[in-house]
């Protein structure tokens, strides 16, 4: 972890280069060493690179990156966050499900008008995924759970609790899958785009990285959380207050992981249903940006965004030139393996 | 030919030319000081002997074999052994488990404890190094551990062995012993690289001096035709003075108070029933050998470390419960000990670096958010004040000298502006020049009235800056002393634990 983040430190490049050159490179070796794999089996690389291109921003496929990329780019600065001050949350997970689940409940049930319904949707399932997570942070400050431990073992709670709730009291009996009913209409995130996947959400989620990489850069906060991440100790002999800002980084976290899960069933999956959150693992996906960026939110960003564009022309190079998507997942791990390295090697001199 | 050679060494660092066509000759059994200030080149030189850098230019003879040594085993193969800083020891292992570790005397498949005890008992014997092969080394004294160091590296036969500061962390008596043992070392054979920055060391146990400043050799003296001025100009190209100029002046009001202190460490009492009073305009000097609980001591003080009985007043006000950043609100600040791990982020800027403690306060902050432009006019300013030597704001410090990253420790903690300054080991570690800065700089606070509490286990800096001193040993104040009651004898006996009735 601390590799990655020795690897952005180093750099004497302004920031956002030194976010990009080393993620450029580990691309062009992923790419070579994928090629090679697919010309041994007899696949053309060539093919499969402007197939994997295409897939990824041709035409309507443009969209599909950007809809894919927005819960990714979510994810990946709920784990970044953390990271920059050299914390780790790996409850992201639980706190999307409970997010999600909390939203679909308050649209479903509370007798308000739509506008006001999907509104407290968001900030309660926001608020709720937050509080998920700053409970974990408590166990920490006030009883010393390691918050390695405990995130990752709360996410089990909360996405059994969501998950039984759809199984029986709130299950849609006209359903097979253990979901909650469809959300109506007029509580959903309406479409930006009309005809594409992309949703209010992403206005959301722009909102929220904006403000974040401003945050990081320019306030005292983010300072002293990119203090603590370099030095707690020199932190803590500054007169940082490392818990409280323990306690309500974990909240921001936690509370983006929920907006995540709010914004995906209110604008894309309209029903809570269990596994459907974690099932495409945004939570793995945003993790590893995080890592590979070392906690710089631009840099988690920038990951986020390229893996998202991985994975859909991953998808549409299966379907269109039955180019195994197998690849694409080849392509991500030696991207990372490959950055991970470069970290160890800067590292030693 | 000299006995080891070490020819036109060149070795770069990203920015740096730590060595510059050095050359070093040493002789078979001579004690050989090589002396310089921070970031002249002397722990380069020393690490490429040692094989833990490998030269850009130039290479090793020893015994007139030219050698490359890729690494430490290399060397210890070839007989280069060094005592470091900070010891590598196993502390819950024996005297003896620690020397023949990776090296054991076997019967079969077993350790042979038995002959392993015997040949470090006839190797302490050889070189007159009493030492309890059988002792745990987590309960032996410091200066036993570092004897323990040098056995490691006579076991695996060491013909050369480099000290760096090796009285860093010893009281007078021990490194008097140590200097013995030096001297004995040398009389069998061994040759010693002695690394220091202390001119009364050099003068009284070296044979010859090479001197390093800013990568290049600027002199080569032997020691019995010198004299410290010598080498102070050899090591810093002008005359330093090595006094600090200072005024009598009457102290004032109590700023910092301390009650019936209790402070628990790791597994002992660190910090036993300690009471005292810092006025303004005074620097009480708080001196001991390291160790003695002055760490835990100023750790709580600060709010570093939990108090675990008495008070702490801060100009009449009890910040005892309060945490760090109330603490230094109600005017304290602090130079801590550890400059790379506690009072600075080696790989953060130095702009960073410096606005520690003013990122929430104008006019570096204004609404919560950093104004850039002022953020960096005041890392321009201090550089310029301070005169640190660093390649722009946007540096990271962890490529300082020590010397330069204490003064950004020491610009910062100044510019505070606190009545209370908790100054401990300030100039550890850091050259001559900046010494004379720093005191100066701390005698300047003074007498504009601020109250100044010193920790130092450098009895010259003690004597050279203090109102009054302060002993302690084993967690408690064994003695209070005016600065004309106190010089060196009497301070060593009260340091050694000789207790007198405590004034």
């Amino acid at each position: 972890m601390s590799a990655f983040a020795g690897l952005m430190r180093t750099t004497k490049l302004p920031q956002w280069v030194g976010s990009l050159l080393p993620v450029f490179w580990a691309v062009i070796v992923g790419f070579a060493v994928c090629g090679a794999i697919a010309g041994t089996v007899g696949l053309s690389p060539l093919l499969m690179l402007t197939e994997l291109i295409k897939g990824a921003v041709e035409g309507p496929q443009i969209f599909e990156t950007v809809a894919r990329a927005v819960p990714l780019v979510g994810m990946a600065l709920a784990a970044a966050m953390p990271l920059r001050a050299g914390i780790v949350n790996l409850g992201t997970d639980g706190q999307l499900v409970l997010g999600g689940c909390v939203a679909a409940i308050i649209a479903l049930y509370l007798p308000a008008p739509d506008g006001v319904r999907i509104v407290l949707a968001l900030i309660t399932g926001t608020l709720v995924g937050g509080a998920y997570a700053a409970l974990a942070a408590a166990g920490e400050i006030y009883a010393r759970v390691p918050l390695l431990v405990s995130t990752w073992l709360m996410s089990y709670p909360a996405k059994g609790l969501c998950g039984w709730l759809v199984h029986a009291p709130l299950a849609d009996p006209l359903v097979a899958w253990p979901s909650t009913r469809r959300i109506p209409l007029g509580t959903r995130l309406e479409h930006l785009i009309p005809g594409t996947p992309i949703n209010d959400g992403f206005l959301l989620i722009a909102f929220a990285a904006i403000l974040i990489v401003f945050l990081d850069r320019r306030s005292s906060v983010g300072y002293e959380l990119r203090l603590r991440g370099l030095n707690e100790r020199f932190a803590r002999y500054g007169g940082v207050a490392i818990d409280r800002q323990t306690f309500w980084l974990m909240f921001a976290s936690g509370a983006m992981a929920g907006l995540i899960g709010a914004v995906l069933v209110l604008g894309s999956q309209y029903r809570f249903t269990d596994g459907a959150l974690t099932a495409p693992q945004y939570t793995w996906s945003g993790t590893l940006a995080a890592l590979l960026a070392g906690g710089e939110p631009l840099g988690a960003i920038i990951a986020a965004v390229l893996f998202a564009a991985l994975q859909t022309g991953g998808f549409a190079m299966e379907r269109s030139v039955e180019i195994p998507r197998v690849l694409t997942m080849v392509l991500e791990s030696i991207v990372i393996l490959f950055l991970a390295m470069r970290g160890a090697i800067w590292r030693r001199r | 030919m000299a006995f080891l050679e070490m020819i036109d060494i060149v070795k770069r660092f990203p920015g740096v030319l730590a060595n510059d066509h050095v050359n070093l000759a040493v002789e078979q059994g001579e004690i050989h000081a090589v002396m310089g200030e921070n970031g002249a080149g002397k722990s380069t030189l020393m690490a490429i002997l040692y094989g833990l850098h490998a030269p850009d230019e130039g290479y090793i003879r020893l015994d007139g074999k030219t050698e490359i040594f890729r690494s430490p085993i290399d060397a210890i193969e070839r007989g280069v052994g060094m005592v470091h800083q900070s010891f590598k020891l196993f502390e819950s292992l024996t005297v003896w488990e620690n020397i023949v570790y990776r090296r054991e005397p076997r019967r079969g498949l077993f350790i042979d404890a038995k002959a392993a005890q015997r040949q470090v008992a006839e190797l302490a014997a050889r070189y007159g190094l009493p030492i309890d092969p059988i002792a745990r080394v987590g309960t032996l004294p410091v200066g036993v551990r570092q004897r323990l160091e040098i056995l490691k590296a006579l076991y695996r036969h060491a013909r050369i062995l480099i000290l760096d500061e090796p009285t860093a962390v010893l009281t007078p008596g021990e490194a008097v012993s140590l200097f013995e043992v030096i001297r004995n070392l040398a009389v069998n054979g061994c040759t010693v690289l002695l690394v220091t920055h202390k001119l009364n060391e050099v003068m009284a146990v070296s044979d010859r001096i090479t001197v390093l400043r800013d990568g290049k050799v600027t002199d080569r003296l032997v020691t019995a035709e010198t004299n410290p001025t010598e080498i102070v100009r050899a090591m810093t190209g002008r005359n330093v003075l090595l006094q600090v100029g200072k005024t009598a002046r009457p102290a004032g009001e109590i700023r910092l108070e301390v009650k019936h202190l209790v402070v628990d460490g790791r597994n002992r009492r660190a910090v036993d029933d300690v009471s005292f009073a810092l006025r303004s305009g005074e620097i009480l000097g708080i001196a001991g050998v390291a160790g003695n609980g002055q760490s835990e001591l100023v750790e709580a003080i600060v709010g570093l470390w939990p108090t675990d009985g008495g008070a702490i007043l801060v100009d009449g006000k009890d910040v005892t419960a309060l945490p760090i950043a109330g603490r230094r609100d109600a005017g304290m600040s602090y130079i801590a000990e550890d400059r790379s791990r506690t009072a600075s982020a080696g790989t953060a800027s130095a702009m960073d670096n410096l606005a520690l403690g003013f990122h929430r306060r104008r006019p570096i902050a204004v609404h919560g958010l950093l104004n850039l432009r002022e953020m960096r006019g005041w890392a321009r300013t201090l550089i310029r004040k301070f005169d640190i030597r660093i390649a722009g704001e946007t540096t990271p410090v962890g490529t300082l000298s020590g010397g330069n990253l204490q003064k950004i420790v020491i610009a910062r903690e100044l510019a505070h502006d606190a009545p209370v300054l908790i100054a401990e080991q300030p100039t550890r570690g850091v050259d001559v020049g900046a010494i004379e800065f720093i005191h100066a700089e701390l005698v300047a606070e003074r007498d504009r009235g601020h109250a100044i509490l010193l920790v130092s286990a450098e009895l010259s800096e003690i004597m050279a800056l203090s109102d009054r001193i302060i002993v302690m040993f084993e967690g408690r104040i064994v003695a209070s002393l005016t600065r004309a009651e106190a010089d060196e004898a009497t301070l060593g006996l009260y340091m050694a634990g000789g207790r007198k009735e405590a004034a």
